[in-house]
């Protein structure tokens, strides 16, 4: 026994053991494909050829809208021009296509109140602030109701002609607003809108949110109560309104992108529609210039008269992406949305105002929900199979072979315990799932890997049987049937880049988990099979091969 | 068993190749059989392929018939399947419906066998979706075959990587034929269950082909005839085609009795049934089908030719168990030399 082999064994066995174990105290596990745990899966498709950013955009805002009715772990990838968005969990198709497929609508809804949402004490303010509204909501019809009617009479009058904007510098207006003590400096808030053509007054008092919420209700607020109980302070949740939940016309509690701060909103004043363009410019700082359509200044001159020195919500699906105080009660036909963006916010922000939501118009290619009780049923059945499988294998291997047969099955472990940590790895940093598709895969390349013992096993045999001494047959075997093992592995292999390649959906899955299966089969094969049969040949059957199967009578010849 | 004792010991040394004659007749009509039951009948492509929608319904206690008339409210056709097992289920497809009949059917059909809406699957595929799948796996297809016969060349020979792949064809059609004769629904785990059997054949057929290699080295010097050195490498790893055909087939037989009778998960029966066919066809081409077409193909060598002729003319056609002692001898002394002990090393 040459000490690099038990090294090899030693080492593989330790490492094995210590990458699963650290798996399980990381909490990794593997992560089960809609197939075995029920959900919905939709694949997206463009209408028309679009370039890979745009889709990954539409990526990003799709993932937004998931976050926002709180999927778990919601798989949403690209595969060349397709997304396919997969929700576990999640039963309702028609409710997740909607949310999925849809352009969203983008509103601006005045600001009523501004919170900090990590702040539990304001929190409480919060609920009571509700409360009492929904109470003088009850009581008396509620300025919501008009604001509507009049933005919906403003956009039907009559378009007036607006100046060309282009002469105008935008870079007049530096952005004055600190952020109000009470909240972390962020995108939402404050942003600051201002007309094109005039510098608003570069005075405008830092308001603090709170008061400007106050101010601009009738609602009094009691700011003053003296103690609050914060554990018994409610979950932002509660007080959010749901997505689905969202009624245009009504007050609403929104939270900002990054979920930092939430918004008491009025009834919506405009819409999207008002907007022709916007796009993310620099001067110094980042910057969102936005173009009204004709009808839509107007709209947008009466929401900033009737706003004018308060913050303004933009939102879309249930999200608010900014809140810019309105500096004019005059625009003509184009405003600037200022404030400390990044860049990358500046263009986020323009995307969502130039489209509302998604930057490409998609279709839905295939819709399939997946019971989770059937997709349960297919898991359990799938893995009772596997084990039973697995032990008739066993049973067989030990009574063709039987010391080797042990190997055999010691070796299945190890590359199973590999596999697995693989799988968890995938499903944890890469967010890959494992599917039905997936564990075919896998049950075939147990069919390899056995395979790959029964040849270097009937390789042994044959060496003895022709009056070799069982401890060097299993030397002088190994690099023939190694040569074996890899020229078919690699075969396999290939067979399986190409698939994972070139195709898409389960074939792929399936690709990728017998590719990683037969890599780890040529692994395993090299630095456990071999030492393992080595060190069993020279214990326990140097002078017993029948130990390995071999019948006695032969050996003799 | 005696069969199985006597490869368990080696001792066999059967005439695969004179046996493959009678056999490959029948492979070539099984062969024409698929293919006429292809161009005839057609593949029963699913949704996936084709688009519609199809629900999976738990049966409970409601009948075929019950499923019909819900589906006939609904302005529907459609084709109900039940599938037994565990729990009974309804696979019922259309071919087309609107999103909203589409959750309406669905709380219809929840209604009529009781149970929620959630315990119902649904899939639904456009028409255009199934037509990219199908060129995808089209060009995979392709791919799959240039690039392996390439590796099987460069690796071996291009007379073993025709006849490997050939064997491969063969098992591929065989599969696709039965789906075809049958017209058993093709789903996308079809297409795994193909694509599992044309590894797998591929894979033995390597196998094989590596010790007809390895043998046809020894026999260099021997006068064995190109047959015998085939037909020797068959008896050596006939044990191993057999226990890998079990080894690999008893995992997929457990996922066909216990997903079929036992839990009566839908998914699994699908391609179990597929596999457990495609595995054994896959030994068996390697073997019966690649083996002899090489030995054809080697045949127009004029070395291999020349010793056929030769050992015809002397009339000196041994067994198969003569040519194996005479390869043993030649193949002892060169591919397992007493090796020297690497120096300073324990043993």
């Amino acid at each position: 026994m040459r000490r690099s082999d038990i090294a090899s064994l030693v080492i593989t066995v330790a490492l094995t053991a210590a990458a699963v174990f650290g798996a399980l105290l990381a909490g990794w596990g593997p992560v089960l494909g809609l197939d075995l745990r029920g959900g919905v899966a939709v694949v997206l498709e463009p209408t028309e050829p679009t370039d890979t950013d745009s889709l990954d955009q539409a990526i990003e805002i799709i993932r937004n809208r998931v976050d926002a009715i709180g999927v778990a772990e919601p798989d949403i990838t690209r595969q060349d021009q397709n997304i396919v968005v997969q929700l576990p969990g999640v039963d309702d198709a028609q409710r997740a296509l909607e949310l999925v497929g849809q352009t969203a609508e983008l509103r601006f809804r005045p600001v009523i109140a501004t919170f900090n949402s990590n702040d539990a004490q304001q929190r409480f303010q919060a609920q009571t602030f509700l409360e009492a509204l929904n109470a003088s909501q009850a009581s008396t019809t509620t300025v919501p109701a008009t604001a509507t009617t009049e933005a919906t009479a403003a956009e039907t009058t009559e378009p007036e002609t607006t100046e060309p904007e282009t002469t105008e510098p935008e870079t007049s207006t530096p952005d004055s607003t600190t952020a109000p003590p009470t909240t972390t400096p962020d995108t939402t808030t404050p942003d600051t809108t201002t007309p094109d053509t005039t510098t608003p007054d570069t005075t405008t008092p830092d308001e603090s949110a709170e008061t400007t919420a106050a101010d601009s209700t009738t609602t009094t607020v009691p700011v003053t109560t003296t103690t609050f109980d914060v554990s018994t302070a409610p979950d932002l949740e509660e007080l959010l309104t749901q997505p689905d939940m969202e009624d245009p016309d009504a007050v609403v509690a929104l939270a900002s992108l990054d979920g930092t701060q939430f918004f008491l909103l009025g009834a919506t004043e405009a819409t999207g529609e008002i907007i022709s363009t916007a796009s993310a410019s620099f001067n110094g700082q980042w910057i969102v210039p936005v173009d009204f359509t004709s009808s839509g200044s107007d709209t947008f001159n009466e929401l900033a008269a009737r706003n004018f020195g308060q913050q303004v919500a933009i939102t879309v699906d249930g999200v608010v992406y900014s809140a810019p105080t309105i500096q004019a009660a005059e625009f003509d036909g184009a405003a600037t949305i200022s404030g400390q963006f990044t860049e990358e916010e500046a263009k986020d922000l323009a995307l969502v105002l130039r489209f509302g939501a998604l930057p490409v118009e998609l279709e839905p290619q295939t819709v399939q929900s997946i019971s989770a009780t059937l997709g349960q049923d297919a898991l359990e059945a799938g893995i009772i199979a596997g084990l039973v499988g697995l032990l008739l294998v066993a049973i067989y291997m030990i009574a063709m072979y039987r010391l080797l047969g042990v190997v055999a099955m010691l070796s299945l472990v190890v590359s199973g315990a590999m596999l697995w940590f693989i799988i968890a790895w995938l499903g944890e940093w890469q967010g890959l799932a494992l599917t039905l598709a997936g564990a075919t895969g896998i049950v075939l390349s147990i069919g390899v890997a056995v395979d790959s013992n029964i040849v270097y096993y009937e390789s042994i045999k044959e060496q003895v049987r022709r009056g070799r001494a069982v401890r060097s047959a299993a030397d002088a075997s190994f690099p023939g049937a190694f040569s074996t093992i890899v020229k078919a592995d690699l075969a396999s292999i290939i067979g399986a880049a190409i698939l994972y390649t070139l195709t898409v959906g389960a074939v792929k899955g399936f690709a990728l988990y017998l590719g990683i299966a037969t890599l780890l089969d040529l692994l395993v094969s090299y630095v456990f099979m071999r030492p393992l049969v080595v060190l069993v040949t020279r214990k326990f059957a140097a002078d017993a091969p029948s130990r390995l199967g071999v019948v006695r009578e032969e050996v003799a010849s | 068993m005696s069969l199985l004792r006597t490869l368990y010991r080696g001792e066999n040394h059967f005439d695969f190749i004179e046996g493959s004659r009678k056999v490959l007749m029948a492979s070539a009509v099984i062969v024409l059989i698929s293919i006429i039951a292809l161009l005839g009948r057609g593949l029963n492509l699913g949704i996936e392929f084709e688009g519609g929608v199809v629900w999976e319904v738990p049966a409970g206690e409601a009948s075929e018939d019950d499923i019909r008339s819900t589906l006939t409210e609904f302005g529907l056709e459609g084709r109900i399947q039940k599938v037994t097992g565990g729990t009974d289920v309804f696979r019922v497809r259309a071919e087309s419906a609107t999103i909203a009949q589409q959750d309406d059917l669905t709380a219809a059909l929840a209604e009529t066998v009781g149970v929620t809406v959630n315990d119902i699957s649904r899939s639904e595929v456009g028409p255009s979706w199934g037509k990219e799948i199908t060129d995808k796996a089209r060009t995979a297809l392709i791919w799959f075959f240039i690039l392996l016969a390439l590796y099987i060349t460069f690796r071996f020979e291009w007379k073993m990587a025709a006849a490997a792949l050939i064997a491969v064809a063969h098992d591929i059609l065989i599969s696709v034929g039965v789906y075809a004769l049958f017209q058993f629904e093709v789903t996308p785990a079809t297409v795994i269950a193909f694509l599992t059997i044309m590894g797998y054949s591929l894979y033995d057929t390597i196998v094989v082909f590596d010790r007809v290699k390895e043998t046809s080295r020894a026999a260099e010097k021997a006068r064995t005839r190109y047959t015998d050195v085939v037909n020797v490498s068959l008896n050596q790893v006939a044990m191993r085609s057999v226990n890998t055909s079990i080894t690999s087939g008893l995992p997929v037989l457990s996922m066909l009795v216990i997903g079929r009778f036992v839990l009566g998960a839908v998914a699994l029966q699908e391609f179990a049934v597929a596999l457990l066919v495609g595995i054994l066809a896959g030994t068996y081409s390697s073997i019966f089908v690649a083996a002899p077409i090489l030995v054809a193909l080697k045949l127009r060598e004029p070395e291999w030719a020349r010793r056929r002729e030769l050992a015809r003319k002397s009339g000196e056609v041994g067994s198969v168990a003569e040519a194996a002692t005479t390869l043993a001898a030649g193949s002892y002394s060169r591919t397992a030399p007493p090796r020297p002990r690497k120096k300073g090393k324990k043993r």
